[in-house]
């Protein structure tokens, strides 16, 4: 009932109007001592998170079967190279040796042009741009598994990829609108290795599970009870807040908010990958995991820096899985704290208060370009700083293969963005349905809600026309970026999925002086 | 006089000014850089197939299939003479590579992949002649997770069986570019080989040899030590097979292996490598394990023959 009451409280937030908006002018002058996260956490979040929810519930209530269904989707009635080699008594699927699996995905939106009166003001250079621009991701993975010895597997995982973002990655928080997309990306395909890693499971026992053969997983039989130890490199998304209801981002929801929440800025280079180690324990109903992960030489690029006892993302997460009246459901908890050589907003305004030589265009160290030189820069700020982390996530199935999620995050919004998106505090919530309902359960649908806020620090250095990662249009009239997405994908030939998908972004990099932004996109998406 | 020595000094200098400036663009194209190119000779056989260069031509069975790790460090792959022949620049004097490889079998059918991965490049800029060397800079930090020319291949076994005193087959792999010129990781083109093979055992002697064709567009004839063009394979080598306990054997012995580019056949420059290997098996199960250890030094140096280089691989193979 807690996490319903949850939900509820934040639906009445999510109403909040664009008045609530703080107005930040050039010096930062007028904000308020709340902290913007908190303020719109306390209004924004409820209105429209409110309404997404009811709409789930109602999608749920009229798509549900009077059964209860089995809750995630299952895997092994897709057609699959393996599937095809067991079919044919070559290969051991239920304990496998190795496996191999395979995807292709091609995602092309496009952006009508917006209002916005100003772009990129005074030299400040991330703002989106507000012409029409059309957008593309293409990615080919081959997932590789193989089984060592008794309780270890090796994988490897070859991506291929090639890219046009809108307005090179800038002008977006949580909003962006493809989770393929990496702030390292081109037009040239650049073929990588994603992931390669050990996972050593000991058996601690308690009830078999089945394991079903997967990519990154071979299929094989665990004690419901285990360690698991993961070295090398991985996306730690692989295990840490895992996506809602197991179900493929590449079948899913289109946004980059809902891959993970938006404020979670975990380590990871350019692409969105990291090496390090990871320990879970599973006990049941319970898991406990941790990890210790590279970040980034410098923030958003793709050299790692490997001296893992000075600079480091660390994560803790608790997870329980359970029933609710026959339907299952899960909740994790998760923290972060990451130490990095990152500057804080603070200290970047002081730097430049001190000194006006200290601006955005005459810091020699790394930075982003910015031109504007009445703008502070963090570049002149960076250091050994520490940010901080907390959040939540829940999700449920309602009835027959469909379910509803959310997922919120607090972080201390003191340090710039490392990895992932500009948020300092996001939620999401969305409902994810199977087309069961209506004869295509192979069918996905989804309609979320992911909403982003930026603490009061962070708007005043952007608002003094401050760059980071990802915003900085040169001046701000602060409020929460919000996304409305809606998707479906329809299952056919038995190895591709066509998806239509509709995103509208409001206040568009925590700007309510641009935007709104429609996005439409489209994505074909095949896995052997 | 100290006047007229100030003058002079003057006028020399703005004269000196005035010719660079007038040839400086004459002098700046004269200046040539040196683009790059995949410096690696280590052209590994398959996954599975036994030695690091040649391969054993073991392919039998129902489905099967192998993985290998292979990693290795070579010491001055590319040292360039200059004009007079006197000068070098260790334009790469040091690389290290990882790969991983994995391999589907069936019968006497072979098809694999293989994913390269820099860990090192380093070495020494400078001017040689008209051409303007750039060392690579290429280490893990940097380039956590580049792939440079990952290759698809297929062998199949033409004669013999396994085990049998002779084994002929022939294989052919496409090279896909992928990296960075300037990191002397990739031709930046596409390039083929076409390989005839020969393997057999007798008792406890093996051996195996190899002639082909590496099919490369990249003519970069007119930089010292740059490829120039398509090349000739050739390779050999020979061991004996030591019986352990359970399963376990020890095979030892020398590959020799190295190419020459059809363009200047003979007057071309070749490198050739002698590598000698011990192969620690276990053999004989449903699923076999190979760790190899090669230790090798250049015969004839030129452009990726390595000065001396360290080899270490690990395979897992076997069929139903």
């Amino acid at each position: 009932m807690r996490f319903w009451s949850f939900l509820l409280a934040v639906v009445r937030w999510v109403d909040c109007p664009e008045r609530c908006a703080t107005v930040f002018n050039v010096y930062g002058r007028g904000i308020h001592d709340l902290g913007l996260g908190q303020a719109n956490l306390a209004r924004v979040l409820i209105a429209r998170t409110t309404m997404l929810v009811l709409v789930g519930f109602l999608l749920a209530s009229s798509l549900a079967s009077a059964q209860n269904g089995s809750p995630a989707p299952r895997p092994e009635d897709e057609f699959s190279f393996m599937q095809q080699l067991a079919d044919k008594g070559l290969h051991d699927i239920e304990n496998e040796s190795w496996n191999a699996y395979g995807q292709f995905t091609y995602i092309s939106s496009w952006k009508p042009s917006f209002s916005a009166p100003y772009t990129n003001l005074n030299g400040s250079i991330n703002s989106l741009l507000p012409a029409a621009e059309r957008s593309f991701t293409g990615t080919a993975t081959l997932y590789l598994g193989v089984r060592l010895w008794k309780g270890a597997e090796g994988y490897l995982v070859p991506e291929l990829i090639s890219e046009q973002p809108l307005s090179q990655l800038r002008g977006l928080g949580g909003a962006i609108q493809n989770f393929e997309l990496q702030k390292t990306g081109a037009e040239t395909p650049q073929l990588y290795h994603s992931r390669i890693f050990v996972k050593q499971t000991l058996g601690l026992g308690g009830k078999s599970l089945v394991e079903e053969s997967g990519p990154l997983q071979l299929g094989t039989h665990y004690d419901s009870r285990r360690l698991v130890f993961v070295a090398g490199n991985f996306s730690i998304l692989d295990f840490f807040d895992t996506n809602a209801f197991d179900v493929d981002p590449r079948d899913g929801f289109l946004g980059l908010g809902f891959m993970t929440s938006a404020a979670y800025d975990f380590a990871s280079d350019a692409r969105g990958y990291s090496y390090g180690g990871v320990a879970q324990l599973f006990w049941d109903d319970w898991a406990v995991r941790v990890g210790r992960i590279t970040p980034p030489k410098n923030p958003n690029q793709l050299p790692v820096d490997f001296r893992l006892f000075k600079y480091y993302g660390d994560q803790m997460e608790a997870e329980h899985k359970h029933t609710i009246r026959g339907q299952e459901g899960m909740v994790r908890v998760l923290a972060f704290r990451n130490r990095e050589n990152m500057g804080r907003f603070r200290d970047a305004i002081a730097a430049f208060e001190a000194n006006p030589h200290e601006n955005a265009t005459t810091c020699t160290g790394f930075n982003y370009g910015s031109q504007n030189a009445d703008a502070p820069d963090l570049c002149w700020a960076r250091k050994s700083n520490v940010k901080k982390g907390f959040g939540a996530f829940a999700e449920q199935y309602i009835g027959h293969d469909i379910g509803v999620f959310g997922r919120a995050m607090y972080a201390d919004g003191q340090t710039e963005v490392y990895a992932y998106t500009s948020d300092d505090r996001s939620a999401s919530v969305g409902v994810l349905a199977k087309g069961s309902a209506w004869s295509r359960p192979k069918d996905v649908a989804g309609v979320g809600g992911n909403f982003g806020w930026i603490s009061n620090i962070h708007a005043k250095y952007l608002g003094m026309g401050g760059v980071d990662g990802f915003v900085g249009d040169g001046a701000i009239t602060a409020a929460a970026e919000k996304s409305f997405d809606l998707f479906y994908s329809a299952h056919f030939r038995g190895v591709y999925w066509l998806t239509g998908d509709y995103q509208h972004v409001t206040n568009p990099g925590f700007n309510a002086a641009r935007g709104p932004v429609n996005i439409f996109t489209v994505r074909i998406h095949g896995q052997f | 006089m100290a006047s007229f020595e100030s003058h002079r000094s003057c006028a020399c200098t703005l004269l000196a000014g005035f010719v660079l400036l007038v040839f400086w663009p004459w002098l700046a194209e004269a200046q040539q850089q040196a683009a790059g190119f995949a410096v690696e000779r280590l052209y590994q056989s398959a996954p599975g197939a036994g030695w690091f260069v040649m391969d054993d031509l073991d392919i039998s069975g129902r489905l099967g299939g192998a993985i290998s790790l292979t990693s290795g460090y070579a010491r001055n792959p590319l040292v360039i003479k200059g004009p007079d022949g006197e000068q070098k620049l260790a334009v790469v004097s040091e690389e290290a590579f990882v790969d991983f490889g994995a391999a589907i079998t069936h019968d006497r059918l072979r098809a694999y992949i293989n994913f390269p991965t820099p860990l090192l490049l380093s070495g020494t800029s400078g001017t040689l002649g008209q051409y303007q060397f750039t060392a690579p800079s290429v280490s893990l930090g940097n380039n956590p997770d580049t792939v440079s020319d990952p290759r698809i291949g297929f062998d199949i076994r033409l004669l013999g069986e396994p085990a049998g005193l002779f084994r002929l087959g022939a294989g052919a792999q496409l090279i896909f570019p992928n990296g960075n010129r300037t990191d002397y990781v990739t031709d930046g083109k596409y390039r083929g080989m076409f390989r005839f093979l020969a393997a057999g055992d007798a008792g406890a002697f093996t051996y195996a040899g190899q002639l082909g064709v590496h099919v490369r567009s990249l003519n970069d004839a007119q930089v010292p030590g740059g490829p120039n063009g398509s090349e000739f394979l050739y390779g050999i080598s020979g061991g004996r097979r030591f019986a352990g306990s359970n399963g376990w054997g020890v095979v030892a012995g020398p590959e020799i292996f190295g190419e020459t580019a059809f363009r200047a056949f003979f007057s071309g420059k070749t490198g050739t490598e002698a590598l000698l290997t011990g192969r620690f098996e276990h053999t004989g199960t449903g699923r076999n394990l190979r760790i190899k250890l090669g230790v090798g030094h250049a015969l004839v140096q030129d452009f990726g023959a390595a000065q001396w280089r360290i080899v270490f691989g690990v395979e897992m193979f076997g069929h139903k």
